[in-house]
């Protein structure tokens, strides 16, 4: 009899027990009453073809069930349905809420490598399908991102300025504001694109007119005076949160705005995950 | 009372039945009637991009693409805010799909563009490796019909009442012209030159310039109205 030692075992037993005992009680009950009993009470004065009913007082239960079903309608009609109803956009609402909440206390400080993993998968989902697996703009169809500028897109915005862009209102929502159409032309033009697409390297004629006409607005080093004009010699924070926001019409195509779906904090991972990609020259 | 109605059991049953579908009626038609009205700023197809709906159908695409954005943040992070019932009032049928082999496209005028496609669909795999999606070639040397579009257009309009030729922004300009079939097609043929011009195709281009749209060009604008 090892296995009543187990309380558990022990109460089921009990329990069987007691529904046995149970059962037999109730159909005896039922037996006996089939036998002997009578019916008794008052008759309603309703009678069909004979038939007749008693007055019965209704179960106390059911009547407490009835009166509590009726209150609950109340309330359902007038609270439950109109304030209280599931709805998919609510649940959808709390759950986004949630998940913003927890990403913002996770990520409020995030290092080098977080920013660069949580850049690389943004990248690899909403931007590599035109820039590319590797970000090198799958032969020409949209910016290589593994170098700043190409000769041919300085040499466009200097000719056509910055609606070269082609954004609202021509240019990337710097406080600078726009660029001129035309400041250089010709050969000179050509000296400052070789310049600057080979990367500030050098001094001559490129150099001395990049000091002389570009560099009052995008700094004598051309890396935008923090953000007061684009940023021409790396994919600072900067420049690709404006051009997330604004979208670009350039040279070689047109990128959409994606505008609102991404984080700040996912902006700057992308940011953190292009300037990667250059780091190996 | 109720002694008329428990000796004619048609009329008992017609009762019943009101009185268990009155809840179900009083929640569901009005709420129903509203959510199919169009959403705010939504617009019919031009002829073009009718045309190009009628690609989309003939080629299947909504047997691999659905066009659903589901309450899910996973879904909203990728494709956008989450569809509206209101948005698909002017789509007959709608092309919801009901398997995503490829990703949903019912925002992808938001996030890809007309050259994007243009190579896309000539060969998927040179701007997405490992795509499973087959090319589809035959596009760029199919004519598009937009005689066939036209019906449509001019069906919905005077069965359905769809608002072509109409104000609907209360600008005081036309914003879906339809006009005669001469005007509609004119209007396609600038709208399928600007498209093509964007893909950087110059036999595309060169097709529409004698005045024949291909199949992709009215395709890729059908996508890109998908926002």
């Amino acid at each position: 009899m090892n296995w009543l030692s187990d309380n558990v075992n022990r109460l089921a037993l009990l329990g069987a027990a007691a529904i046995l005992i149970l059962t037999i009680g109730v159909v005896a009950k039922y037996f006996k009453q089939i036998k002997e009993g009578k019916s008794e009470g008052v008759l309603k004065e309703e009678n069909w073809d004979g038939i007749g009913e008693y007055k019965n007082n209704s179960p106390i239960g059911w009547s407490l069930a009835f009166i509590g079903t009726i209150i609950w309608g109340v309330w359902y009609w007038l609270v439950g349905y109109p304030l209280n109803a599931y709805s998919q956009i609510g649940e959808y609402n709390e759950e986004v809420k949630a998940y913003q909440a927890k990403f913002e206390s996770k990520w409020a400080n995030p290092s080098k490598e977080d920013l660069l993993g949580m850049g690389e998968g943004v990248f690899l989902v909403q931007c590599s399908p035109c820039h590319g697996i590797d970000g090198t703009g799958i032969e020409g169809k949209a910016q290589d991102l593994t170098h700043r500028l190409l000769k041919k897109e300085v040499l466009d915005v200097i000719h056509r300025g910055s609606a070269a862009l082609g954004n609202p209102n021509g240019q990337l929502g710097y406080p600078l504001g726009m660029m001129p159409p035309g400041l250089l032309s010709g050969a000179d033009a050509e000296a400052v694109a070789s310049y600057v697409a080979g990367g500030f390297k050098g001094s001559g004629k490129g150099a001395d007119l990049f000091q002389n006409t570009c560099a009052s607005c995008h700094g004598p080093d051309g890396r935008g005076m923090n953000g007061m004009a684009p940023n021409l010699r790396e994919y600072d924070d900067t420049i690709v949160q404006h051009v997330l926001d604004h979208g670009k019409h350039g040279i070689i195509g047109r990128m959409p705005s994606f505008k609102g779906r991404l984080t700040p904090v996912q902006e700057k991972a992308v940011a953190v995950y292009i300037r990667s990609l250059s780091e190996g020259e | 009372m109720f002694s008329w109605l428990e000796k004619n059991p048609f009329f008992f049953a017609v009762g019943v039945f009101v009185v268990i579908a009155f809840a179900g009626l009083i929640e569901i038609v009005p709420d129903f009637a509203q959510q199919s009205r169009p959403v705010v700023g939504a617009k019919p197809y031009s002829l073009l991009e009718l045309a190009g709906r009628q690609v989309y159908i003939k080629d299947s695409c909504n047997a691999c693409h659905s066009q659903l954005i589901r309450p899910f943040k996973s879904e909203t992070d990728r494709y956008g805010m989450y569809s509206l019932n209101g948005e698909y009032a002017y789509d007959r049928p709608f092309l919801w799909g009901s398997k995503r082999t490829g990703p949903d496209l019912h925002r992808v005028g938001n996030y890809r563009t007309s050259d994007w496609h243009a190579n896309h669909m000539w060969e998927p795999t040179s701007v997405v490796p490992g795509s499973i999606m087959p090319a589809y070639k035959h596009m760029f040397k199919n004519v598009a019909d937009l005689e066939t579009a036209y019906a449509e257009a001019l069906t919905v309009k005077k069965v359905f009442n769809v608002p072509y030729d109409k104000d609907l922004n209360g600008d005081g300009k036309v914003d879906v012209p339809l006009g005669s079939f001469e005007q509609a097609k004119q209007r396609a043929l600038q709208y399928a030159l600007k498209v093509a011009e964007e893909t950087k195709r110059q036999d595309l281009v060169d097709m529409v310039k004698q005045g024949k749209v291909p199949e992709i060009v009215a395709l890729i604008a059908y996508l890109n109205r998908l926002k």
